[in-house]
């Protein structure tokens, strides 16, 4: 599906393009060749495309996003008075120079504390529901800021997902419990302290030592840690009987059962995508949200990385019934509703059943599958790949898929020879291998019938989470006490009769175990913020009976059991070194092969019961989650406001359906299909009723391309009421509807359209570059493998000389019909390092010349490869981390007002927009053109490059005229329109405290009136980047402070900073990325990994043609179709009407094209042509048709030829 | 008549005295509005009895990273803990220095206290890290741009710190380094201070710019991503 995406082909009248025409949202395109270019496209109105949008997308914001609310003159006038008033009195004191402080250290000073220097601690984050990353964190005098991944830890490896990321904002948050609180019965709650606690827990608990636990029982939040397993045993030991609950409502249920099944015993699955050459996934994210979510995308990158022609490339295949990022990555995504998945993995197995006789005796007891949506060309298709990569294969399913399809992908996987090469397992032992649906059912039986006296809930919130079938919150009315700690507040501890507050995981001594065994510290960074707190080690040490408990003690204790045998200094320095390195050595399980027992898996599958598939009447829901996982981060405003991956939604989830689902069922935001887009704004959402299970809940529907018609998507995680000025009130609380017993799919839902409309807003549209389809290139494995590696020397058409070599992917783009056009942007500093003017070059001070600009290191660039990039979104919480970027909130994104520095673009392809073919994400952040278009517009020097290469933006010059950004081709900056880094955040209604009018949104509220961020969110700043205020503008810096870092710590050792060796320090977002697909350092350094990446076939420039020159190199995405499923497009270079560009493109590559296009237009090209051209064509409303735009190319070509073509 | 013929010479006197004022005004904002200005000679009041840099750096002879000691290694010229000073100011040390005013200073070790001392040199918050330790490893002294501190009873705000002053010594460098076998006198500021006089006088112990140039692996850096990020 390689893409000729040429401008210059644009407007030429084509048999695809009248079909376009003639297409309506409804219905599809025709003639969409398999083997053919494809439209990318991120929304159905860009779609549609219809005039109004281009109105719409040409702005740089959305219409009205740069004015003042409506109506709000008056309240403008009246703030202003107020403002103005206040201002008198407050500039005053203003006129004095400030009073700045130096606070010493007291009489003792660490020793490795030094001031402006941070120092890095390894520490661990666990996984919610098991598992963990290890990490880095830094810590500027004693204050964590950052977290890194640890490269010393198997699963981390130097990267990180979001919610580590994210973990700084949890410590700092100013809605964590702070002190406890007693509620009680008469008097409501009272603030109490942790003395009143432990005097009243003594006798309380002591109670229960006569019944032996019974009428206790614990609710404990998943997580993974051989310390807390401790805990366990002492807590059971005091109260036998006692019920304890390791909870996780979104636990991975069926796994836990299909390996039961199959191996006789839960078993983690330890993945190994690097060596997968192809990958089936049904229904599962393999990349994100798991605990080996990191080493699968490393793992997956690798596998998919090609550098040359020829490299092998892995092939993913990925049915599914939500849009995921794996599903993003796939080279062939099958959408098929969750409940329909069993009957393809029945019919697949059935059809590797004809090969392999084991795998046959599987799956012989259920009738061949039937039914429209299971695709058997699909299907046979996947069989033969897997059965011809035998050994290298790799089927994996999720959480939604029954047990009988988790133990039957066990079963292929061994009898195709997976096992052990891609798949291997480790034994899940203690409360990872219980069922947490099915003991809190037990539980919630218990207390309803009044069984349960107490209940102690640690660090998990059952009230919220727990799906309203079960009636948690009803139950626990007949508890008498219940006790909770927890570190933020929530529903739970805000219903219970002592809420304690728990220490953050970056303050508190700890340890984690991760998937595939590792056993790591947890070490605090800072003293607990609100001091007494206890971990959740030491509560559970204190409710059995230890007096005093303390955490370093506990974890040295059970670490010392673990290391049995080491005593004294030996544990001393294996203690040491395992909290200096983050892990502790040799726990690392490399995992084994339990062998499958067939019958059991030909048992499970005979039972399966596989439903129609999904009809109006008969919907399916599917429970989704995502950056807020349960709900447990939804106080953390960085991933409310990270866009949903399939959707680009922040803050909210509406209920999620295709297109035609949305259509049929009457809730599309459009009235009319053929009209996608008929106002200045995009029309709000439409409210649905959702019933299921006979439970209504009223959401807005949302249209998401390439889910299965008849499938709804609920995401879990929002709707939360009590935890905290973030997340209360922010999207809809999907648990009222979930069915218990820890399933993700409900059939038998209805869906209608509700009363009135509700605004979501989803990012998508934002920041188009608009008519610039080339930002988005991808090639088929096999034109890569023909053309990758050539260089094509390209005629300047004008004068006919060689100008520049275009490599693989700079030949797909404009570049190659593009006369040269060097003068743009050009950049009176930029003496070109390929032509330096000896004699014209300025002198320096002393007299000597000042070499061409950028000819001396280090300089500075970065490539991109979306090959294996996944979309996660990883490098934007990463980059707002380090660079104090502050969140907007929901109304101002809605504005196109967001902060964030990287943006990731997710398009569909595809000319059908209920069945987009696949989805492409592509990471855009400032690219640093060495002609930089923003540079020469600005009226203030405040953007101005430095001869590193870097375009440079400072932010004390900034008048705020976001001439800039206007100028800027690639809409990367971001302008502060309010106080967003500096003034108190709320996402619920306007803060209007503090002055007394009705204010619409309170970023109108005066800066000297509004709220400030509370002392303890500064803590999270990072002191080495300036925290920006209103009025100014802010983009990418490649993480210039971090480049200062390290040119200081070479200054100092007298080395060259033009000698700084590659990878001495990473930018903030390559050193996050778990799929490696960011490269950043010294381009003039041949060794470098950026220089290898920028040299690569793959590597091209964004919108280069207009000679912007970027720093930042995208490498175009290499897909790897199978061709019994689509023909691979291997012949990228054919282009339409070119004949009059001379041989603008000379493709002497050899095959029967001859010597470019200008003669020898064979007829055999014909339909490659029509097909190649098949392109967006400009509708002009006026005429009402199809009209050939003369383009300025064909204009300047015109000019150029005498008008003779 | 209403408009006199000495009239005419109104648009001549305006422009005339409009021109002036401009003039006035503009000249009395360069100087006037610049932190030559309002920076130059700031001297807060330290806490407690201060701490005077004349007689523990000057006479006493302190070596500057006795208390300024991680200079070398940091960006951020660290300010000594309590300890430092109670190092020499213990109750059972230096006895003959009673009459001395330190008891504040016992006060606070005892009470395991901090000191607030107040700021003195306080860059803009959009300039990032003044590397103090690039500074010093490249040869320019504390005198260059703290003045004679070893004079100073109570420490003052010497030169303007404002960006064109720090733009001259990074166009001109050469003026305000000490050659690579001077590096052991970076912090004796007397010496420094008679240095810089002689070699302005003199002109013997000039500096090689190219050699220190070279030395120095790059000009120091002029454009804006050196110190605003």
């Amino acid at each position: 599906m390689a893409q000729d995406q040429c401008p210059s082909t644009k407007g030429h009248k084509t048999p695809n393009a009248e079909a376009r025409e003639l297409a309506t949202v409804a219905g599809r395109v025709s003639g969409t060749g398999a083997s053919g270019p494809m439209k990318a496209w991120r929304s159905p109105e860009e779609f549609a495309d219809a005039p109004e949008f281009r109105d719409w997308v040409e702005r740089e914001f959305p219409a009205g996003a740069s004015e003042l609310e409506h109506n709000t003159r008056r309240d403008f006038v009246k703030l202003m008075g107020a403002s103005l008033a206040l201002a008198g009195a407050a500039t005053i004191p203003g006129c004095r120079r400030p009073d700045h402080k130096i606070m010493s250290y007291s009489s003792e000073v660490p020793e490795e504390v030094i001031p402006g220097t941070p120092l890095f601690f390894a520490t661990s984050f666990p996984l919610p529901g098991g598992g963990a990353e290890g990490l880095v964190v830094e810590t500027h005098t004693g204050r964590p800021t950052k977290v890194e991944g640890n490269p010393l830890h198997p699963i981390s490896q130097g990267a990180s997902s979001a919610w580590a990321q994210a973990s700084v904002l949890g410590l700092y948050d100013p809605d964590r419990l702070k002190f406890p609180v007693f509620n009680n019965p008469a008097r409501g709650r009272l603030d109490a302290t942790w003395d009143d606690f432990r005097a009243w827990q003594g006798e309380h608990f002591a109670k229960f030592d006569a019944t032996r636990g019974s009428g206790l029982a614990f609710v404990v939040d998943r997580v993974s840690s051989p310390t807390r397993d401790a805990m366990k045993a002492r807590v059971m030991e005091r109260w036998p009987d006692a019920m304890w609950v390791s909870w996780d409502p979104v636990a991975d249920e069926t796994g836990l059962e299909g390996a039961r099944a199959a191996f006789g015993q839960p078993q983690a699955e330890l993945l190994s995508l690097d060596k997968a050459k192809v990958l089936l996934t049904l229904d599962r994210d393999v990349v994100q949200h798991e605990p080996g979510a990191l080493v699968n995308a490393r793992g997956m990158s690798a596998a998919r990385r090609v550098m040359h022609s020829g490299d092998a490339m892995s092939r993913v295949y990925s049915v599914e019934s939500t849009v995921t990022l794996t599903g993003g990555m796939a080279d062939h995504r099958l959408a098929l509703a969750s409940s329909r998945i069993p009957a393809f993995a029945v019919a697949l197995a059935q059809k590797l059943g004809e090969s392999v006789p084991a795998i046959a005796a599987m799956a012989r007891d259920l009738a061949a599958p039937t039914g429209e949506d299971i695709d058997a060309e699909f299907v046979e298709a996947v069989a033969e790949d897997l059965l011809a990569h035998r050994g290298e294969g790799l089927i994996v399913a999720g959480r939604t898929q029954p047990g009988a399809v988790r133990a039957l992908v066990h079963g292929l996987n061994e009898a195709l020879g997976n096992t052990g090469t891609t798949v291997s397992y480790r034994p899940l032992t203690g409360d990872a291998a219980e069922s947490p649906a099915a003991w809190m059912r037990t539980l919630t039986r218990s207390m309803a019938a009044g069984a349960i006296d107490t209940l102690v809930v640690v660090g998990a919130n059952p009230v919220y989470d727990t799906p309203n079938e079960i009636g948690f919150e009803a139950a626990m009315a007949q508890v008498n006490t219940t006790v909770t700690l927890s570190v933020a507040m929530n529903e739970t501890e805000a219903l219970s009769t002592w809420s304690l507050n728990g220490q953050h995981p970056l303050e508190s001594w700890g340890d984690t175990e991760a998937n595939d065994g590792t056993i790591a510290p947890i070490q605090p960074m800072i003293a607990p913020i609100y001091d007494p707190a206890m971990s959740e080690v030491e509560f559970l040490a204190l409710l059995a009976g230890e007096e005093n408990p303390d955490g370093y003690e506990l974890v040295r204790a059970e670490w010392s059991r673990r290391l049995n045998g080491l005593s004294g200094d030996s544990f001393e320095t294996a203690w040491r070194r395992a909290l200096h390195n983050g892990v502790l050595p040799g726990t690392t399980d490399p995992g084994d092969q339990p062998s499958v027992n067939a019958a059991a898996v030909t048992r499970a599958v005979a039972s399966l019961r596989v439903p129609a598939a999904p009809s109006e009447g008969d919907l399916e829901v599917v429970f989704t989650t995502g950056q807020l996982r349960d709900g447990r981060y939804a106080n953390l405003s960085w991933l409310q406001e990270l866009p949903h991956d399939a959707t680009r939604v922040v803050w909210d989830n509406p209920v999620l359906m295709s297109p035609k689902t949305a259509r049929d069922l009457g809730v599309w935001a459009y009235d009319d299909p053929n009209d996608v887009y008929t106002g200045r704004q995009i029309p709000k959402a439409r409210m649905a009723v959702v019933s299921v299970n006979g439970t209504p809940m009223e959401l807005p529907a949302w249209v998401c391309p390439g889910m299965p018609d008849g499938t709804l998507a609920l995401e879990l995680g929002y709707g939360r009421t009590k935890a905290g000025a973030i997340a209360d009130g922010v999207g809809f609380d999907v648990t009222r509807v979930r069915p218990g017993g820890g399933v993700f799919v409900a059939r038998g839902a209805t869906c209608e359209r509700g009363r009135g409309r509700y605004q979501i807003v989803s990012t998508q549209n934002h920041w188009s570059l608009e008519g610039r389809e080339t930002i988005i290139r991808e090639a088929d494995k096999p034109a890569w493998d023909k053309y990758g590696d050539e260089l094509k020397v390209k005629p300047d058409p004008i004068y006919g000389e060689p100008v520049i070599s275009l490599n693989f992917a700079e030949r797909l783009g404009e570049l190659s019909h593009t006369p040269e056009n060097r003068s743009i942007y050009d950049n009176p500093y930029n003496n070109s390092p390929d032509a330096p003017d000896a004699e014209n070059l300025t002198k320096d001070h002393l007299g000597r010349p000042i070499p061409p600009q950028f000819s001396r290191g280090p300089q500075w660039g970065m490539t991109i490869d979306m090959s294996t990039c996944t979309g996660c979104g990883v490098c934007t919480i990463a980059c707002q981390a380090e660079n104090n970027i502050p969140v907007v909130g929901k109304r101002e994104v809605a504005k196109g007002r967001e902060m964030h520095w990287i943006r990731v673009d997710r398009y569909f392809l595809g000319d059908d927009l209920d069945h987009p073919e696949g989805l492409a994400y592509q990471p855009i952040a400032c690219v640093h053109c060495e002609n930089a278009p923003c540079e020469v517009v600005c009226p203030v020097n405040a953007t101005v490059h430095d001869d590193e290469g870097l375009n440079a933006m400072v932010y004390n010059r900034c008048i705020g005229t976001r001439y800039c950004s206007n100028n800027c081709p690639y809409k990367v900056r971001r302008f502060n329109f309010f106080d967003y880094s500096q003034a108190k955040f709320k996402a619920g209604s306007p803060l209007t405290e503090a002055v007394g009018v009705e204010i619409p949104n309170e970023n109108f509220i005066p800066p000297r009136l509004r709220k400030k961020l509370d002392e303890i969110q500064k803590m999270k700043m990072n002191p080495d980047v300036t925290v920006r205020g209103r009025g100014v503008m802010e983009k990418c810096t490649y993480c210039v402070q971090r480049i200062n870092r390290a040119r200081y710590e070479l200054k100092l050792q007298d080395i060259s900073p033009a000698d700084m060796p590659d990878g001495f320090f990473q930018a903030a977002c390559q050193q996050a990325c778990p799929s490696q697909s960011i490269a950043f350092g010294n381009i003039l350094d041949e060794t470098s990994k950026v220089a290898e990446a920028r040299k690569n076939g793959r590597s091209f420039g964004l919108l280069n043609y207009i000679n912007t020159r970027p720093r930042t190199n995208h490498l175009l995405r290499v897909r790897n179709p199978n061709p019994k499923l689509r023909k691979p497009y291997d012949e990228p270079f054919h282009h339409g009407k070119h004949d009059d560009h001379g041989d603008g493109h000379g493709s002497d590559h050899g095959h029967d094209h001859g010597d470019g296009h200008s003669s020898d237009h064979g007829s055999d090209h014909g339909e490659a042509h029509s097909a190649a051209t098949k392109r967006r064509t400009l509708k002009l409303p006026v005429l009402g048709e199809v009209a050939t735009v003369p383009t300025a190319q064909d204009l300047l070509m015109k000019q150029a030829t005498g008008g003779l073509a | 008549m209403l408009f006199g013929k000495w009239m005419n010479a109104l648009p001549t006197l305006g422009a005339v005295g409009g021109g002036m004022t401009t003039m006035v005004v503009v000249a009395g904002g360069w100087y006037y509005l610049t932190p030559d200005f309002f920076e130059v000679g700031y001297m807060p009041t330290q806490p407690g009895a201060g701490f005077n840099h004349q007689l523990h750096a000057g006479e006493l002879g302190v070596d500057c990273r006795y208390c300024h000691y991680h200079i070398e290694e940091s960006p951020e010229a660290n300010i000594p803990h309590v300890g430092v000073c109670y190092g020499c100011h213990a109750e059972t040390r230096l006895q003959n220095y009673q009459y001395h005013d330190v008891a504040w200073v016992r006060e606070a070790y005892a009470e395991d206290a901090s000191i607030p001392w107040r700021r003195v040199h306080k860059l803009p918050d959009y300039v990032r890290n003044f590397p103090h330790h690039v500074h010093i490893k490249a040869g320019v002294s504390c005198y260059s741009c703290h003045g004679q501190i070893m004079g100073q009873v109570v420490v003052a705000q010497e030169h303007s710190l404002g960006m064109g002053w720090c733009l001259d010594c990074h166009r001109n460098p050469t003026e305000h380094l000490l050659g690579e076998e001077d590096h052991d006198k970076l912090y004796d500021l007397t010496w420094v201070e008679e240095h810089f006089k002689e070699r302005d006088r003199s002109g013997v112990g000039q500096i090689d710019a190219e050699a220190v140039l070279d030395a120095l692996h790059k000009a120091p850096p002029q454009n804006g991503t050196a110190c605003h990020h």
